[in-house]
This record gives C-alpha cells, structure tokens and sequence, in this order.
C-alpha cells in the first residue's frame, strides 16, 4: 500500500487531495470558520497555524470526516464529501488518514501495545510485532506495557504518534503533535514527520511551534475561522 | 488472525474488567432473571410431569362393569379376561368391587368386598391409619372407612362381627381406618372371597376399578379392546379426576409462565439501564473507536460481545443459583425434590440471551450514533 501511494504520489503530484471551497462550521451562533478555501496535492506537508480558538481543531476534524461542515465543500480525492454514507467515511479514516490528538485520547485501560493493536484491529488485524516497532520508532519501546496513567504526556504523545502511523496512512492529520515534547523528543517527532513526508504521505499538521512552520512547505494562518494567510 | 482475536478478547475482558460496578449489576441482573427462569422451567419439566403421572394415576380412570346393568354382577373369569386386555406396562393397578349391605353390632353398613393389594395401587391417595391390608385372600382382617369407625367408636385392632345374607357371619379385626373424603369413608372394607360369601354372591363382582396410564382417545380405544376381549363386559373411561387435577396444573404453568415473563421483563429493565449508563460513559471511547475507522458493524459487535460475555456469566450463575431455588420451591409447594432437567440449561440461555439482546438494543444504537467529534472535544 505505502508503494503504491507514493508511486501514485510521484506520477501525479499535483493532484489535489484535499480541495475545500467556502468551507463552514458553525455552532449555534460560534462561527467557529468560515469561507475557508484552499486544494492540498498529494504528497504535501502543510503547516496550520493560528491563535487559540481560530478553528485549526475545527477544521482537522473536517477533514478527518469526524464532522461535517455546515456550510461549502469538502472533495477527498475529487469526490465530494457530503454524499458519502458514515461507513464510507469510517473506511475513508480506516485505510487513508492517521490522527493525531490534541489531547491523544488513548484508552486508559489498554496498555501503549495493546493501544495500537486497537488501531490495527479497526483497521484489519492486530499486530503485535508491528505494533512493537511502530512504538520503538517513537523512542517508546522500553514503555509497551505501561498503561496510559504511567506515561507522561510527551510519552502518550509519542504513543499517539505510533498510532497515527501504524496503519500507514497516506493522510497524515496531527494536531499539534509537538505540545508537550521536550527539545529532545521534539527533534525526534519533527525528523519523523520529515521522513514520513519523504516517503509521500500527505501531511497536515497543526501547530504553534515556529520550527515545524520552517519545516513545512507551506504555511496556512487561520484567524477567527478565516484563513489569513495562506503560502 | 489468532492475535486479531485475542485483542478483541482483550478488549471486551478489558472494558468489562475495568467498569466491574456497572457490570456486576448487569451480571446480577441476569443471574437473578436466569435463576428464577431455570427454577419455574424445572418445576415445570420435573416436578410437574411427576406429579401429572401420579394424578393421572389417582383413582381409578376405568371402570369395567357388565355389559348388562340387569345382569348379576360379573363373574370372576369374565374380569380376568378383561384386566387381562389391558397391556401390562400400562395397568397400575385393578381392584374388583362387590357391594352389598351387612349388619354390625351398632347398625347397618355399605360392605365392600375388595383385592386389598390391588386396590392399594388404584387409591394411592387414601390416608390409612394402622395399616394395608397386604394380601388378596385375608379372611380375618377389614378396612373401615373413617366415619364408619367414628362412628362405631372403633380403632386398629378392634373386632367387628359382620352379619351378612342367610345368616353368614364373620368375625374381622380392623387392621387399618381409611379415609378417601368420599363415600369410602362410610363403607367397610374386607376381601372379595369374604364378601361374596357374606353376602351370599359366590364368584361374583359388581364391577372392577382399574387405574391405568392412558388418556384420551388412547383411552377410548383401550375400553374398546377390552370389550371386544371378554364378552358381556363394558369398560368405561372415567376423565373427571385427572381433568379437574389438569386444569388446576395448566393454571399453575400458566402462573409460572407470566411470573417468567414478568422477572424476563424487569432483568431487560434492568440491564438496558445498566448498558445505556455504560454507554454514555463510554462514549469517548467510542468516538475514538469511529476516528480509528471503526464502523457501526465493528461497535456494534463490540457492545453485543461484551453482552453475550455478561449474559453467559449471568446465566451460569443463576443456573446454579436456580437448581436450589427450585429445590426450595418444590419442596414448599410440592413437597417434593427436583430433579435435574438437561434441557433447563439450554433454554435458560437462550431466555437470558434474547433478554439481554433485547436490552442491548436501544444502548447498542446510541453507541452507533455517538457524534466522534463532538465527544472527543470531551463533551
Ligand atoms: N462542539 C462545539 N460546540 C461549540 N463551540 C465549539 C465546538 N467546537 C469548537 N467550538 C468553538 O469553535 C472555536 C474554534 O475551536 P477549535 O477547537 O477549532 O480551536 P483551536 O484553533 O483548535 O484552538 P486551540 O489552539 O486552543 O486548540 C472556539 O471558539 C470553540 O469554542
Ligand atoms: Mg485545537
């Protein structure tokens, strides 16, 4: 699957992925964005900054199809969005797209193994092996056993990370993954995301943090729901 | 696909481990529901059987009396032709009957000339005080029916002189009082040789009762074969006692059913709030689950895994707890053990299965609806 995404990633790199036109949600009164339009190709790596409260979670769970705008439209791959029944949308998250929380939501109960076998066993079958790698590349072999409550929080972040990953998505959507990193584990978190978008995954990426903005190809600024700036 | 297993084995031992409160009430929802349920269905498929047989066997269910009412009775070779019809894995017993009236020293009384043992086996239900009379051919001993003994003030081991037709006498002792609640209780019982000789009617008998295990239509043909089988004689199914007793058992299975039926109700009650409560406290869970990609099929087969775990565990228990409940309700409304049915388990599990399936339900759909977004923001 990861070869053929970024075969079909270097043959046509231009085609959109993401196209967005007058994008809205609303809740009740809170216009939380509106008017948003902008195409992301395949194989990019965008970086979404903006103050607190401007819509950057708002908008990743747009575009996960975790909910749906209120207004404009949402294409993924050319297809429109709106027409899609919830169980092609489940299978869209499934197959194509890997998330990062703002607020990790791992399970409490599961260990930080058993935490991303849950991920593999929505998506087909869990993996203990692969699971085990995909933490170890995230610094976090040593803690595979180690319930969430054990962890702190740049280590469920990194667990969340692993997550996001472990099905090889095409469609990387984190939201602000480097939170609560320190220098160290940030380094090893921003080199990740270089390399997964070397192997021609498309990444979306909130953040605050200015080093991952200079990493990005391409700064989208969002202000009051609006887009700001956007290159 | 063993690991894809056991991390859904994981998950559900997991998620139930973790909320035990919540599970431990819907466990003992079900074990209770499951309990009562096993209980009334091995009352009813022991002790109800049992106890049908017995009635069916209560009294006599046949009479055998000559064909034709002027005749003198039957004599003793035309009724062993005709007991003789009657398959032998089916007769419980046969007594034959001749009746006729006596002198005793306080006044006149109904004698009824009897086969002591056979007669034991066609009225089980008769209380004796003293004893049986164990064999067909006692001269010595008699029965005597409860208010004939109060009345003549006589107990167990008194003697009575019987005063029969042209001028036969005998001399009895009592060996048991019996007390039936019908007209027995005024008769005075001694054996068909004794009496056809006190009442001057050798080799005869009025008619012959006879308990047999056969019903209905099966009956009918029965009365048919044994007339065809010894001439000049008629036999007549008798359904008043084992009917009246059935209608009183078809209300007990029918209180049975709606007091199942009712406890059925209340344990769905119960465990849908139980799974609506651990729903909703789930439902960030279940967000995730829909961010991972899981569809309603996989939620859904997560919530009914969990249920059909519970509802297992709840019946294996209750099945246990059920065995005894039914042994202390046999024994206060029957008196009776129960014995162990192979098919209450199955059916058992089967009721708390579709109880718990169809609490599942509303819960079950809540869960499919949980909005990912909006619980995931933690609301
Ligand atoms: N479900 C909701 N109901 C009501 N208002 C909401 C809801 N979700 C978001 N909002 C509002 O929409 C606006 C944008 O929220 P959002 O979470 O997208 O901000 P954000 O850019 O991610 O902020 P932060 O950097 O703090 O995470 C906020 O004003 C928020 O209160
Ligand atoms: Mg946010």
């Amino acid at each position: 699957m990861t070869a053929a995404v970024s075969l079909r990633a270097s043959v046509e790199p231009a085609r959109p992925v993401i196209e967005l036109r007058g994008l809205g949600r609303s809740f009740g009164t809170v216009e939380a964005l509106r008017e948003v339009s902008f195409a992301i190709p395949s194989g990019a790596f965008v970086a979404i900054m903006g103050p607190s409260g401007s819509g950057k979670t708002t908008l990743l769970n747009l575009l996960s199809c975790l909910d749906r705008p209120t207004a404009g439209e949402y294409l993924l791959d050319g297809i429109p969005t709106a027409g899609m029944s919830e169980a092609e949308q489940a299978r869209i998250r499934r197959e194509r797209i890997g998330l990062v929380f703002q607020q990790f939501h791992l399970i409490p109960y599961l260990t930080a193994l058993e935490n991303l076998m849950l991920a593999q066993h929505y998506h087909s079958v869990a993996d203990a092996a692969a699971a085990r790698a995909a933490l170890e590349r995230v610094g976090l072999g040593h803690r595979a056993g180690h319930r969430p409550s054990q962890l702190s929080g740049g280590e469920q972040q990194r667990v969340c990370i692993a997550r996001a990953l472990i099905n090889e998505p095409s469609l990387i959507l984190a939201d602000e993954p480097t939170g609560n990193l320190d220098e160290a584990n940030e380094t090893v978190v921003m080199d990740l995301f270089r390399q997964l978008h070397r192997e021609g995954r498309t990444i979306v990426l909130v953040t605050h943090n200015p080093a991952f903005g200079e990493v990005a190809e391409r700064t989208i600024r969002l202000a009051h729901g609006r887009v700001e700036s956007d290159r | 696909m063993a690991s894809g297993r056991r991390m859904f084995a994981v998950l559900l031992w997991r998620s139930l481990s973790v909320r035990a409160g919540r599970v431990g009430v819907a466990l003992a929802a079900l074990a209770v529901g499951a309990a009562v349920v096993s209980a009334l269905l091995s009352l009813y498929l022991d002790i109800k059987v049992k106890m049908g047989e017995e009635l069916r066997a209560y009294g006599a269910n046949f009479v055998i009396a000559a064909a034709d009412p002027a005749a003198d009775g039957l004599d003793a070779a035309a009724l062993a032709r005709a007991v003789a019809a009657v398959p032998p894995e089916r007769l419980v017993g046969a007594s034959p009957a001749l009746y006729g009236v006596v002198r005793l020293d306080q006044g006149n009384a109904v004698l009824a000339g009897v086969d002591f043992p056979g007669l034991r086996r066609v009225s089980p239900y008769w209380q004796v005080t003293g004893a049986w009379i164990g064999v067909a051919f006692d001269e010595r001993n008699a029965m005597v029916g409860r208010r004939l003994a109060d009345a003549m003030k006589v107990r167990p081991g008194d003697t009575l002189a019987v005063l029969g037709a042209g001028g036969a006498k005998a001399q009895v002792t009592v060996k048991g009082v019996v007390e039936s609640g019908d007209a027995e209780d005024d008769q005075l019982f001694v054996s068909l040789p004794l009496a056809q000789r006190l009442l001057g009617r050798p080799g005869r008998a009025d008619f012959a009762m006879l308990s047999v295990t056969v019903d209905g239509a099966a009956a009918d043909a029965l009365a048919a074969a044994i007339d065809a089988a010894a001439p000049g004689v008629s036999a007549k199914p008798i359904r008043r006692v084992s009917e009246s007793d059935g209608v009183i058992l078809d209300k007990i299975d029918g209180l049975m059913a709606v007091v199942a039926a009712f406890i059925l109700v209340m344990t769905t009650l119960c465990v849908n709030a139980t799974l609506t409560a651990m729903v909703a406290e789930r439902a960030p869970e279940i967000g995730l689950a829909k961010a991972l990609g899981a569809d309603h099929r996989a939620i859904v087969a997560q919530f009914l895994g969990e249920t059909a775990l519970i509802s297992v565990a709840g019946t294996l228990l209750g099945l246990v707890l059920g065995f005894g409940l039914a042994q202390l309700l046999g024994q206060a409304v029957f008196g009776a053990w129960v014995g162990f049915r192979p098919l209450v388990p199955p059916v058992t599990l089967a009721a708390a299965m579709a109880t718990a399936l169809a609490a599942a339900i509303l819960p079950v759909r809540r869960a499919v609806k949980v909005a990912p977004a909006r619980v995931l923001r933690g609301e």
